[in-house]
């Protein structure tokens, strides 16, 4: 790591954001009340948008605040309410248990991210050099429209459905 | 100096780790399924990481990748609507939220 890569302000508002992120999932993980989970959650995905601002794709950083930590979050929060979740003390019994009964588990998850770290580290990228192009949103837009027509029509049929299929599973239950 | 592109893939990829790790533990539905959106967040990291690295460059594929990650995003949403619409109706007719107490199927 030369020092160059250590003063710049990129790396140390990666370094920041990127603690943000892990801890906070983390905590999701060992937290036993679950409205705190989601709050951790909201957490996550607000670190992760200011790590793609980044990367460069505010589109994407926009949509990420948007949808992920605005309207998964309080779907999330809204069904821990609505479903009244009385586990709370059964989970924090759980989390004890987490470590004993579980080791196998931790192991998939650490080869896994250990592998594809390795593999990242052998597969020797290139870097990538060149003149970066702003992606605008009116450059999305115009894609969207024109090459990615079908899909995007597929994607909003795809929310229609999704949208009605949960109106019917959670309104059938409350004629009877 | 520009980040390297290995920081941003590891984060990725231990974001999915984590989403891995938690998504198996836990037995309540509605954790499992925060920790599958988390799992496919780190993917989505991915993909934007490596947009920027090697197709940014190009005008003609620079907007692919953020097309592909909103469509990655509208599945991650609609997932989330239809299963916590799944985990509301098992909870209201059979008053369980832990995946190994539902065993209607089991023989």
């Amino acid at each position: 790591m030369t020092t160059d890569l250590l003063m710049s302000g990129q790396f140390w508002t990666f370094i920041i954001l990127a603690v943000v992120t892990l801890v906070s999932t983390y905590r999701m993980v060992t937290t036993p009340l679950i409205t705190h989970a989601a709050l951790f959650m909201a957490l996550s995905f607000t670190a992760v948008a200011g790590i793609f601002l980044l990367m460069q794709a505010e589109f994407i950083a926009a949509i990420q605040v948007l949808v992920y930590a605005g309207a998964i979050t309080t779907m999330i929060i809204f069904a821990i309410m609505l479903s009244g979740l009385r586990d709370i003390k059964q989970q924090q019994k759980e989390r004890v248990k987490l470590w004993r009964s579980n080791p196998a588990v931790l192991v998939v998850g650490a080869v896994f991210a250990a592998f594809m770290l390795y593999l990242y580290y052998a597969a020797n990228l290139p870097a990538g050099g060149g003149e970066r192009q702003v992606i605008t949103v009116r450059a999305i837009g115009t894609d969207l429209f024109t090459t990615y027509v079908i899909p995007f029509e597929i994607a909003s049929v795809l929310l229609l459905i999704a949208m009605i299929g949960a109106i019917i599973l959670t309104a059938k239950e409350a004629e009877s | 100096m520009e980040l390297p592109i290995y920081y941003p893939l590891g984060l990725g990829a231990l974001l999915f780790g984590l989403g891995l790790w938690g998504a198996l533990t836990q037995k309540n539905a509605v954790r499992i399924l925060m920790f599958i959106e988390i799992m496919l967040n780190g993917v989505n990291l991915n993909l934007i990481t490596f947009s920027r690295y090697y197709w940014q460059t190009n005008p003609e594929t620079a907007a692919r990748a953020p097309i592909l990650t909103l469509f990655v995003m509208t599945v991650a949403a609609a997932e989330a609507s239809v299963g916590l619409a799944i985990i509301l109706s098992m909870v209201r007719n059979r008053g369980v939220v832990e995946v190994d107490k539902a065993t209607l199927l089991k023989g």
